[in-house]
This record gives structure tokens, sequence and C-alpha cells, in this order.
């Protein structure tokens, strides 16, 4: 067993008892840390952090003290997988230490970014003393602290893989290759969706979903057949449908979810009043 | 390039990792660049995103998404060239072959002649410090540079002066 397959779901999971700030939780063991800890309402900082995708480690800013046998050591919460007997601490001197400066960091790094302020605010860091030297014409209004998440979710979940970091270093930003629109994008927005600091601008407008910051993909949308309105991107709506399975009733798989349901419902009921008793109509 | 010898290129890679970065190199070094068109049909052939190929091609200063000059001019900006008058003898170079030092929005440093006749790059460390400042056109080393000399070394490659 290697070490990712600790507490998959395929493996029998023990219950255990981690420490966090010195209160005992419940954890299944090889659970990821920084879940147990929001679970139990302890605070820790993060960006990057998404459970349903893999462990990063990107933000950096879930940094906590773990002991583990006598052994005392800093990692990511994100990416630590609860053992018996592990202690955490989130905030020794030098875990503090340390999230400062990423606060200060992120504060450059992101200038224009509400959320960082707000959340190094929280942690009492309000001025940055790094200054940017390199400022690039950036289609993600100076607001990307270049976590990663979008990138992870369109490739890892979605299987789209329309944007990817491009450049390197202080140069490095997220977008779609030649910054162009790409039809490898489903028009899902789950990018858009899981950026902590809401940098991506998406809007849907006369039919069609635009991705602003992809270079403006226009995604058209998808017209309910049953009520009219627009529910979700073609792309994705044909990229869901093909890997259904059994695949969905062809007389439903034009409608939106509301107007399904009331369809399965409906069918339900009439299928129902039909056993009761022949000819009652409701 | 033509399909055949992208083809060919990737029959001569059959491990599944580790060979994007080799299949780039031989498409750099053919062509001087990575065009945009093969980098579109490699995807398709690998069946790997565009915006991962993209993504690497753009990491790595080795490989460049615009055509090259016929020569390729490579200052040494090292420690040892540094302290010996490297940043003179780029500006100079500059001068020389009529190019303006614009911000790059990636961070790599290759300008081109419009005449497309010269590419005017920067370098960390040749190896040969006891010569700094040293430039190298199309691999060859001129050790001992100044901005005096550059016009005659130059003029060896067809360069006149305007």
């Amino acid at each position: 067993m290697t070490y990712g397959e600790v507490g998959r779901r395929d493996q029998p999971e023990k219950p255990i008892t981690i420490l966090i700030n010195g209160k005992k939780c419940m954890a299944r063991e090889g659970e990821i840390v920084l879940s147990v800890a929001l679970r139990e309402g302890v605070a820790i900082p993060h960006l990057c952090y998404e459970a349903s995708l893999e462990p990063y480690g990107g933000c950096r800013l879930c940094m906590v003290e773990a002991t583990d046998h006598g052994r005392t050591s800093m990692t990511t919460a994100c990416s630590l997988r609860a053992t018996e007997g592990l202690e955490v601490c989130t905030d020794t001197p030098e875990v503090v230490k340390y999230r400062n400066v990423l606060f200060e960091l992120y504060l450059a790094e992101a200038p224009k970014s509400e959320t960082i302020k707000e959340m190094a605010a929280r942690y009492g860091v309000t001025k940055t003393s790094f200054l940017k030297k390199i400022d690039i014409e950036d289609a993600l209004g100076g607001k990307c602290v270049l976590c990663g998440l979008c990138v992870r979710v369109c490739t890892e979940i979605m299987g789209a893989g329309a944007i990817n970091f491009i450049n390197r270093g202080p140069y490095t930003v997220v977008n779609t290759p030649y910054f162009e629109a790409n039809t490898d994008c489903l028009g899902c927005g789950a990018c858009a969706n899981v950026c902590p600091t809401h940098a991506i601008q998406i809007e849907d407008r006369n039919g069609e979903r635009v991705l602003h910051s992809w270079g403006g993909i226009k995604i058209p949308l998808k017209r309910c057949s049953s009520c009219g309105k627009y529910y979700t991107p073609e792309a994705l709506a044909v990229s869901v449908q093909n890997t259904l399975m059994p695949p969905i009733r062809s007389d439903l798989a034009g409608f939106c979810p509301a107007c399904r349901a009331k369809k399965c419902a409906d069918m339900e009921i009439r299928a129902h009043m039909k056993t009761e008793g022949e000819g009652n109509h409701v | 390039m033509d399909e055949k010898t992208l083809d060919e290129i990737i029959s001569r890679y059959d491990s599944p990792s580790g060979r994007l970065l080799g299949i780039l190199e031989e498409i750099q070094t053919s062509e001087g660049y990575i065009p945009r068109d093969v980098l579109e049909m490699l995807s398709v052939k690998l069946d790997v995103r565009l915006s991962q190929l993209y993504s690497l091609v753009t990491f790595y200063s080795f490989f460049s998404l615009k055509p090259i000059g016929e020569h390729v001019v490579t200052v040494c900006m090292g420690t040892a060239c540094h302290v010996r008058g490297a940043a003179e003898i780029l500006t100079t170079l500059e001068k020389l072959l009529g190019i303006e030092r614009g911000t790059t929005q990636d961070g790599k440093y290759s300008v081109t002649t419009k005449d497309n006749k010269f590419t005017l790059e920067i370098a960390r460390c040749f190896g040969a410090c006891s010569i700094a400042p040293v430039i190298d056109i199309d691999g060859d080393l001129y050790g001992y540079t100044t901005p005096e000399r550059l016009p005659e070394i130059l003029e060896d490659y067809g360069w006149r002066e305007p």
C-alpha cells in the first residue's frame, strides 16, 4: 500500500483520534488534516484546497506544525494525512511568522483582490513590504494568486484541459493557449466557481456564455424544450450526456433539471394512478 | 514542418512519459521555433491538450513561439560577464541591430530584427568566464568583446552599417 492509497474508499477506515491545538478530534485514518480541522471548526486559512481534488499544497497558507511519533515538522495541512496520535498546532510562533510572510506576498501578488485583503486582515496583515516589480497585463485583473484550482478542476474533474499555466516565474499567468478562444472549453464555469479570489469573469447573455477571462470564448447555451429557459452550455450538455450510462431517456434529454423533475414526478403519479384504478383522473 | 516529418519524429519516441520534451526539442531545432500548426497537430496526434503543450513551450526558454532570425546572437549575462560589462555589450548590440528592448509579456528575452536576419537573446553563463564578456553567434564564441569590436564581428554575418 503506497502513501497515496491510505484512506481510500476501498480500504477499511479505522476511526482514530488526532489532536488539533490540543483538542481531541475524531478522524478517519488517512483523512486530510485540513478537512478534519474545518469540520471541527478550527479555522486554517487556505486558497488552493478543494476536497474533490488530489492534494496539491500550492498556496502554502495552511501551514501547520505537526508532531508525529515525537518528530515535529512544518507541513501543509491540505496534504497531511491523519494517523493515530498525530498532534497539529495551527498557531505556534513559527506558523504565525510563516503565514504572515505569505499573506504579505499574496498582497503584493494580487493587489486588487478584496478576498486576499480581507483574509490577510483577519490574521492581522494589512500591508506588504514586497513590491511586484513585473506588472504584466493580466486577463484576470490583478486578482489571480496562481493557486492552480481552476487549472486542476478543468483538467482533473471536467477533463477539458482548456486552461493551463503559461510562462514562468514572475511572468506566470493562467489562460488558454495563445490567449485565444479554444474548443476544449465546455463552458461549465467550474473555474470561476472554485476561484478563491473571484478573478475569473464569466457572463451569460443573449443565449450564450461568454468567458471574458479566457480569450472571450463563446459557448451557446441550450434552451429547455419545455419551459424555454436557457439552462446549460451546449458543449457541457453533450459532454455530460456522453458519459451517462444508461443514457438519459430521449424524451427527457432536452429538458432543464426542473422540468425533468416535474415530468418524472408527473409520469410516476400517472403510473401510480393507473395501478390504483383505471379511469381515475386528477 | 509537414505531417510526415512530425510522424517520423513521434515514431522515434515510444515511451509514453517524458517524450513531449524530446519531440518539442526536435521541432524547435529543425524549424527554429515551434509553429502553431505543428503544435496543434502534435496535440491531436498525442492526445495531449493544447493547453498543456503551450504551457510547456512557454515555460522553457529553449522554445520559441516566434520564428527566429538567420543568425542568433546570444549575450552572456552571467556574473563574470556582467561585471566585465555585458550590459553595455547588450545595449550596443540593440543599437547596432536597430532593436528596441520591448518589455516582453513572457519574460523571455528574444528579439528579432525586422528583416529577420538577426535574433538577439541573453543567456546565463556559457561556462567561458575566463574570456568574459562573451557573446555567442550561431554557436561560435567571441571572448573579450568590447562595444567597439562588435560591428566588426557582426559584419562577418552579413551586417552592414545602416
